[in-house]
């Protein structure tokens, strides 16, 4: 809670912060905010608390979801670089603000105990990301995507909005526990029809957020189009917060009709499974691929929502965080590696322009290298741990139910192998510039604490596993 | 934290201090981070030695994996037998550290070296120090690697790389039957953990035959790491190495990895006396084929290369008839006076200017005094001749043996003469008699610096008194290390009791069999001494050797047998699995599969329209499918 | 609360529906048949003379515009929401002091966000005209 607040308020300071001539101080200035509210956060470790009359609840879960969305923030925000020197075009500290204000929301979706704070939550959090989308205002692809963003996003808000004044139409609350209550057996009447369709129309609109498929569409035009650093904010964070909503609002409030979306879920992500992965292996930009890649592990992380045992949370914790972790590393190097040579001068992000890396930048190359093999899930790295605990949990759930999607997610993880090891490939493999690519300090020491926890928590998953 | 961790923590450290920055740090303080972190370990054990109550402990530093009903933790064990190896591990460790620095001050890769050097200290006390087999195998695992690195550490030669890649493949197959040793003890045990595993164990009849196939797979797995037939190829070649290198790993070290294992199952072993009959016979025709191919060769290394061959091969004899004490105790025996002996030839190797063949040296105990010394002290106590250590360790191997049947013991004194005869000729050759090199060599002829011959002095101090650590009650000893290690065999002598029995030998008896071993130590010595020194011989050159000779001098050609059994089988099945099934199975199955992924790739691409619209559409019939599917009860009544 | 309507309950709604929607079209149909029509060529045309057309009938406007009609929208609704926390703060007042008065210094705290986004405003400059 502690964090929600003094994220606001640091935002604010941030907005403040960028009236000074200096604009050196906004990174570090940042970073501290984000550390400070991290350890803000980490101080109702083992307590629980509920605020403002059942709007928020904070608890262990919590705090790892919120730990972990404030870790790739520092992350993303650490591998920025105050977004040039043009005073007209470009505005650091709103920019930063509004990452701010972000993780604000995406802290509320974490701990809602309220429909209502769920939707402002994910208001807060998508309307800042339609803004960083387009924050690169003079490209014409950023524009469009911000324009696309907003347009689907509005959307789908307006589907979940409706679902969620269903869901009140049917029970009589905004609270958790008191639609939990109703559905798990209170009405003498049966569970009104509204009710069903309401739980669908809130599911349309967070695997929306998620990009889950067929809701997935606005992903690779968006991701490919918003600047390569908000694109890395947004594929961890707002998948991280979304997963943690909708496990939360599924097995708080929706127990009693697991029947009903489980049979939704598993659907979903069959087909996020196939879509994502199949298409991503065609793609010929990184950027792009990298985009489907985020949609395929949706599906993943959807069988662990899907299986619903107790076993879920911790699961989709070291998922979110393994992806996440690797997905900043493989942001961090496309960054690089694509102003190298822009062409028509947009950055060029195609699979050709990581030929050779390996000679240009060992560090690079190697990083790159163990983040796509952990998002391949091969075992040393925590993305196969992350895989691993989410299969776990279907089997756990039984194979009459879960065979199916297992056997998909499976076979997807191999078609997953061939286009992350593309850019292995062109990169080790291949030749191309020979010209060294230089880094900053504290960029190499972000890359080299990602590529160290990639296989730290590869090596030693229950060291984070304890906490969860 | 506790010292314990300290103790592979510190060398550790100093292989990443070293291995990051070997390029930038200066090589005195390579030098000194490298043997100096070793040195403080060896500090720690003796402090945890010198405190230990004799209660065996575990240290958990943490749970390593969880997952389902397998729980395995990183954890260390603390008891006699660890405390043994660790002391042995760090003390000749630390010595030859010392020693490096002086015979490696000129090489360029000074850096790596001790980054090397210390990784396989730390890796070589993992697998001392862990609680399981799973630790033990990390470690297993870590010293192959390690000495696959450092034996292809000059690796511009490319022999030396395939020595490297050898002794790799030939520990890799070892390491299999290890693997399946631990599977098949996880899923009878459901544990790794060596208190679990022995305490279950404990409750089972002999000759129980899961027991036998762990036991005999454990072995495969010993037999790869330390040199058994039919892998021990890798180790005479393993020789490419840096001397050093030779010593620690390839002589006091890593190839007792085998002999510490079985000794820390000896539970186990005891329980499968099949298995224990295997480990016997296969030590003894180990130790007899390494000290007969020991007699005719020429190069300096190559013949303490074999001598370890065989000396590990006694070990196992050892084992075999469960003498689990004589065993551990000539593993650190054999330490310190196989340490002394390669670190003596590489003084040697150092003062001829990288010259190997013992042909074309002679003469050198002038020019190398303190070499000289020390390798005669070396030598005798490998010899078996009292007081000096070896003699005390295989005595006791061979009474047990005596005990455990007639004939192996007979074959071993036999071999015990050859050991004495082949170890004098090297003696001999090396240091009596004329010079026989180059006018260069011997000009350039000097006894090495001080940090070269300080390890030889403290070496062969060792080995000359180690051999009271555990004197036998006949000569009025208190047997102190077979005290020590006693509460390791109490499980063991509680299940089969018979297996240590021991039919109360008269001490004339006993008498009478060291008197018996030594003479026939000495007979090798006195043919030695008519040979070389009376008659002057010297061997002949390459090729001209005859008969049984010859055959002895290409090591039986096993590498050529080898070579034509498994080599080139697997080449030819290697080629027609590429010309024939490559192309049936991966060109047509495979890329079909491949190309069809891709093809589907392409149609799916095509739904990415870029048009808002049609994307909202896609939305709209998402929902609309959604809402169909799951309320068709509804709707269909 | 009562729950339980009739589907006649929801009459009401319904011809309020029609009457919207009746009124709608109604008009547009009335307002397009009985109005006089008198088609000529000229008439028909799309030009009223030859004169070219001068510039877009687009004009862009400055941005300044929708900036200060965005920020006039945002206090505004804020100021709304000032109205019923007023009409109730009486009622508070004579149930509990304490409640009162934490209530009172929650909406200092808005206002004073309020007046920190409004100082931002102005340091950032929107509302100067010239710039």
């Amino acid at each position: 809670m502690l964090s929600i607040i003094s994220l606001s308020l640091f935002g604010i300071l941030n907005l403040f912060l960028g009236f000074l001539k200096s604009r050196r101080v906004l990174l570090p200035a940042t970073l501290l905010f984000i550390a400070l509210a991290f350890a803000a956060n980490l101080l109702d470790w083992n307590h629980q608390y509920v605020y403002f009359r059942d709007m928020l609840r904070t608890n262990n879960l919590f705090i790892n979801f919120s730990s972990i969305i404030l870790l790739t923030t520092f992350l993303t925000v650490a591998i920025s670089r105050s977004f040039g020197t043009d005073e007209e075009h470009t505005h650091p500290a709103e920019y930063y603000a509004i990452m701010l204000f972000s993780v604000v929301g995406a802290l509320m979706m974490v701990g809602f105990e309220n429909l209502i704070m769920l939707f402002i939550g994910l208001e807060i959090l998508s309307v800042s990301l339609y803004v960083l989308t387009g924050s690169d205002k003079r490209s014409l692809r950023s524009n469009e995507a911000a324009l696309k963003y907003f347009l689907m996003g509005s959307f789908a808000t307006g589907i979940f909005l409706f679902g969620i004044a269903l869901v009140y139409g049917a029970t009589g609350s905004f609270n958790l526990s008191a639609i939990g209550s109703y559905v798990s057996g209170g009405p003498t009447t049966g569970i009104s029809p509204l009710l069903y369709v309401g739980l669908l129309f809130i599911l349309a609109g967070m695997l929306f957020k998620v990009s889950a498929a067929p809701f997935h569409f606005w992903t690779p035009d968006v991701y490919d189009g918003a600047p390569t650093l908000f694109t890395a904010f947004m594929s961890t964070v707002v998948k991280t917060a979304g997963f943690a909503a909708l496990y939360r609002l599924l097995t708080v409030s929706f127990t009693g009709v697991y029947g009903l979306w489980w049979q939704v879920l598993t659907g979903v992500t069959v087909l996020t499974l196939l879509v994502g992965n199949i298409t991503a292996v065609y793609q010929s930009s990184v950027k792009r691929m990298l985009a489907y890649s985020s949609v395929s592990h949706a599906g993943y992380l959807l069988i662990a929502v899907a299986a619903k045992t107790p076993q879920s949370p911790s699961a989709i914790l070291f998922y979110s965080l393994a992806y996440s972790i690797a997905t900043i590393t493989g942001f961090a190097v496309l960054i690089l590696v694509a102003e190298q040579k822009p062409i028509e001068g947009r950055p060029d992000e195609r699979y050709e322009a990581f030929n050779g890396l390996a000679k240009r930048n060992p560090l690079l190359a190697f990083s790159l290298a163990v983040s796509m093999v952990s998002l391949a899930g091969i075992p040393l790295t925590a993305g196969f741990w992350g895989k691993f605990f989410v299969f776990s949990t279907a089997v756990d759930r039984g194979m009459t139910n879960m065979g199916m999607v297992l056997v998909v997610a499976v076979l997807m993880s191999v078609v997953g192998v061939y286009y992350y090891f593309r850019v292995i490939i062109a990169s080790y493999l291949k030749t191309g510039d020979s010209e060294p690519i230089g880094i900053r300090p504290l960029y190499r020491f972000i890359l080299v604490l990602t590529t160290a926890l990639t296989i730290g928590l590869g090596l030693f998953p229950d060291v984070v596993r304890q906490l969860f | 934290m506790s010292l314990l961790l300290l103790i592979p923590l510190l060398p550790l450290i100093g292989f990443l201090i070293n291995g990051i920055g070997f390029r930038k740090i200066p090589k005195t303080l390579v030098g000194l981070i490298g043997a100096g972190t070793v040195v403080a370990s060896f500090a720690c054990v003796l402090f945890l030695f010198l405190n230990f109550d004799g209660q065996p402990r575990v240290e958990k530093v943490y749970d390593w994996i969880t997952v389902g009903n397998l729980n395995l933790s990183f954890s260390f064990q603390l008891d006699q037998l660890s405390l043994l190896f660790m002391l042995i591990i760090t003390g000749v460790g630390s010595l030859i550290h010392l020693y490096s620095i002086g015979y490696m001050k000129h090489d360029e890769g000074f850096g790596k070296f001790f980054a090397f050097l210390n990784l396989f200290i730390f890796f070589m006390l993992l697998l001392v120090m862990g609680s399981n087999y799973v630790i033990l195998f990390i470690g297993w695992e870590g010293v192959g690697l390690c000495s696959y690195l450092l034996i292809g550490f000059w690796n511009k030669n490319a022999n030396y790389g395939d020595a490297a890649r050898k002794a790799f493949i030939m520990n890799r197959i070892g390491d299999l039957g290890y693997l399946l040793a631990v599977f098949l003890i996880l899923t009878n045990f459901g544990s790794v953990e060596f208190t679990d595993v022995f305490r279950q164990a404990a409750g089972l009849k002999a000759g129980n035959s899961t027991i036998l196939w762990i036991t005999l797979l454990l072995f495969v797995g010993a037999m790869g790491k330390s040199a058994q037939i039919p892998l021990y190829t890798w180790l005479p070649d393993a020789m490419a190495g840096p001397t050093p290198v030779s010593a620690l790993i390839h002589a006091a070290t890593m190839v007792t990895a085998g002999i510490y294992m079985i000794v820390r199952s000896n539970l186990l072993y005891t329980l499968a006396p099949v298995t224990l009959e295997v480990v016997g016979w296969i030590g003894l025709a180990t130790a007899l084929l390494g000290a007969s191919i020991g007699l005719f060769q020429n190069d300096i290394k190559k013949i303490l290369a074999y001598s370890t061959v065989s000396q590990l091969g006694y070990m196992f004899m050892g084992l075999g008839v469960a003498a689990y004490t004589p065993a551990a105790f000539h593993v650190m025996t054999h330490a310190f006076f196989k340490a002394l002996l390669f670190l003596g030839a590489g003084s040697v190797i150092h003062a001829m200017s990288n010259e190997q063949d013992i042909r074309n040296m002679g003469g050198l105990r002038k020019a190398l005094p303190i070499t000289f010394l020390t390798f005669l002290i070396g030598t005798i106590a490998i010899a078996g001749i009292p007081p000096f250590a070896g003699f005390f360790s295989k005595d006791e191997i061979l009474l047990h043996v005596f005990e455990h049947n007639k004939l192996m013991w007979g074959i071993g004194v036999f071999t015990s003469m050859l050991t004495s005869f082949y170890m004098f000729r090297l003696l001999f050759l090396v240091f009596f008699g004329n010079f026989r090199g180059t006018h260069e060599q011997q000009h350039h002829l000097h006894e090495s610096p001080l940090t070269m011959t300080l390890p030889l002095m403290a070496l062969a101090l060792l080995s000359a008194i180690g051999g009271f650590f555990n004197v036998p009650e006949v000569l009025g000893g208190g047997a102190k290390l077979a005290n020590f290690l006693a509460p390791l065999f109490a499980a063991a002598q509680n299940v089969r009791p018979e297996a240590f029995a021991m039919a109360e030998l008269s001490h004339s008896t006993e008498l009478a069999l060291m008197i018996g071993s030594v003479a026939v130590a000495m007979i090798g010595l006195a043919a030695a001494y008519v040979i070389f020194i009376s008659r002057k011989t010297v061997p002949v050159g390459e090729g001209q050797e005859h008969g049984l000779q010859k055959v002895i001098y290409h090591k039986y050609y096993v590498d050529e047998l080898y070579d034509a059994v498994f080599v080139r089988p697997v080449n030819a099945l290697s080629v027609f699995f590429h010309q024939v099934i490559d192309f049936l199975l991966i060109d047509l199955l495979v890329e079909g599969v491949g190309k069809f992924v891709k093809g589907l790739s392409k149609e799916f691409r095509l739904a990415q329209t870029g048009a808002t619209g049609f994307y909202i559409f896609a939305m709209v019939i998402g929902i609309a499918a959604l809402l169909a599917w799951s309320l068709r009860g509804l709707i269909l009544g | 609360m009562n729950t339980n309507y009739l589907p006649s309950d929801y009459l009401p709604i319904v011809v309020q529906l029609l009457a919207a929607l009746g009124f709608i079209v109604g008009s547009m149909l009335v307002s397009h048949n009985i109005g006089p029509k008198r088609h000529s060529k000229k008439k028909d045309d799309p030009f009223e003379c030859g004169i070219p057309t001068e510039g877009d009938a687009r004009t862009p406007i400055s941005v300044k515009y929708f900036l200060v009609a965005i920020l006039f929208v945002l206090f505004d609704v804020e100021i709304i929401f000032l109205y019923p926390w007023a009409v109730n703060f009486l009622d508070w007042m004579k149930e509990s002091r304490e409640m009162a008065i934490a209530i009172f210094v929650e909406m200092i705290l808005f206002m004073g966000l309020l007046l920190v986004g409004f100082y931002y405003i102005i340091r950032k400059g929107v509302l100067n005209w010239n710039q």
